[in-house]
């Protein structure tokens, strides 16, 4: 197959990706703005708009710039369909973000590539599915579960998926990448230890650690490229 | 008719399954046109079946996790509407926050089964969906746009090649550094500041997760089992987690 033959059939399936994406997401928002009301016709009582609207102004705003930074930093990192996906679908930090970096680091694909794309979007699909499974079972098995799942003895374990799940990733991905890892690492330790409020705000820390990181590996990148030049 | 049986009843189930069933069909049409995909454009077949197997094996553990969020919502806000919040666009560490702050602006006392009544529930699923969908509005508006800017190659540059991909591994190392820092942060003063007297567990699961995965990278390059790459995080996450219950109380 050429390469310009790769590339039509690409756009073909990118563009109705976009269609797609636009009218699944555009179906859930009415079905989870409309769930609510829906509710309350079966309840007898609907949402109370004044206490919706005190309530956004209270805690909405922070969310709203919150999705907007996660929008802007995941995106690039989940391609179009993994994108709308992993909107659809939620729990981005904890799960689908590492999820597609760790399929994409499997498989061997690079950022931007129609490949890298394919995989984003296979990883994304096949974990929210996982979660989607496990939550239906575990719904449906709540009751005899529980007391297992919520046993003091266990809790400890449950309690710390999230570093389990980054002590993980940190040493695949520091161990290539000592240079760059370092400064943020140490950055961030210091501004956790100095404020330490801010662990309150951990999901917003994420974006002048990224940048810093970004910024150092320009630096080396750089340095590279001028290398090879000389 | 307790508020709790009201909100468990078999009509909230319905509503709740109803829109999950859609979202997991999206799933699965996504899935299937990617492979599809994949296949028209050449990609091997093999490689999308491990990105497949080890995207799955590596849902399955936070996958309960999030279950557990379920439970904790469920005595409070009733399991249908928990379970609809952590399956679609809902986040873990988002939901109870949430919950607890949304329970408080319509005036509940805090989110407790006790104190809800049917019209604060209907307001907190309301306040709960809207405060995070902004992701999915966003994306109807700018995905498009934003996407193929991304992926447009520069003049001389192909796409894939130059900065992007060092720049994404930056961004994944920016977000990892961030929740560890946090942990250190949280240890060390945690309880005021260089008390050295905060919960030093995370921080521990941080660093055995690092040696089980260190000991998977070392099966899977030294003694060429490549396979057990699709199991590493997975397995790290459960020799971690299993040593967050011995070490308790550390």
């Amino acid at each position: 197959m050429t390469q310009e033959e790769k590339a039509l059939r690409f756009a073909a399936y990118s563009k109705k990706t976009h269609v797609l994406g636009r009218l699944a997401c555009g179906i859930t928002l009415v079905l989870l703005v409309g769930a609510p009301f829906l509710m309350g016709s079966l309840l007898g009582a609907m949402p109370d708009l004044r206490a919706f609207g005190k309530g956004f102004l209270a805690i909405g705003i922070v969310w709203l710039v919150s999705c907007i930074v996660e929008y802007l930093v995941y995106t690039p990192m989940l391609g179009a369909g993994g994108g709308y996906l992993a909107f659809i679908t939620g729990n981005l930090i904890n799960m689908k973000i590492p999820c597609a970096v760790n399929a994409r680091d499997i498989v061997g694909t690079k950022t931007g590539t129609a490949e890298n794309e394919i995989i984003s979007t296979l990883s994304i699909a096949a974990s929210s599915l996982v979660t989607i499974l496990v939550l239906a079972l575990g719904v449906l098995l709540l009751i005899p579960l529980q007391p297992v799942l919520q046993s003091e003895a266990l809790r400890p374990a449950f309690d710390n998926v999230v570093p389990a799940l980054f002590g993980a990733m940190a040493y695949k991905y520091y161990r290539k990448n000592m240079k760059i890892a370092v400064w943020p690492l140490v950055v961030m330790s210091v501004l956790f230890i100095l404020v330490p409020s801010l662990t309150g705000s951990t999901s917003f820390m994420i974006l002048p650690s990224g940048a810093l990181a970004i910024g150092i590996a320009w630096l080396y990148y750089r340095k590279r490229r001028r290398e090879a030049a000389a | 008719m307790s508020i709790l049986s009201q909100l468990n009843s078999p009509g909230m189930y319905l509503i709740c399954g109803g829109i999950i069933a859609f979202v997991c069909a999206v799933c699965v049409v996504f899935m299937v046109r990617a492979w599809r995909a994949g296949l028209a454009i050449g990609m091997d077949a093999t490689k999308m079946r491990r990105a497949v197997t080890a995207s799955a094996t590596f849902a399955v553990l936070p996958s309960v996790g999030i279950l557990l969020g379920v439970i904790a919502l469920s005595g409070s806000l009733g399991t249908p509407l928990s379970w609809l919040r952590l399956s679609v666009i809902g986040a873990l560490h988002y939901e109870t926050q949430v919950a607890e702050a949304a329970a408080e602006a319509v005036g509940l006392p805090g989110l407790s089964a006790s104190a809800m009544t049917p019209t604060a529930f209907t307001t907190i699923a309301l306040l709960m969906g809207v405060c995070i969908m902004w992701g999915m509005v966003l994306s109807i508006l700018f995905n498009r746009k934003y996407t193929s800017r991304l992926s447009t190659p520069r003049e001389g540059k192909a796409a894939g090649g130059g900065f992007g991909d060092t720049a994404m591994t930056a961004m994944f190392i920016g977000l990892v550094s961030a929740y560890i820092g946090s942990y250190v942060g949280s240890f060390v003063s945690g309880n005021g500041r260089f008390t050295f007297s905060g919960s030093l567990l995370p921080l521990a699961v941080v660093a055995v997760a690092a040696l089980a995965m260190a000991g998977f990278i070392w099966l899977a390059e030294k003694k060429n089992a490549a396979w057990v790459d699709s199991f590493s995080v997975a397995g790290s996450m459960i020799v971690a987690m299993a040593a967050a219950v011995l070490l308790r109380g550390i």
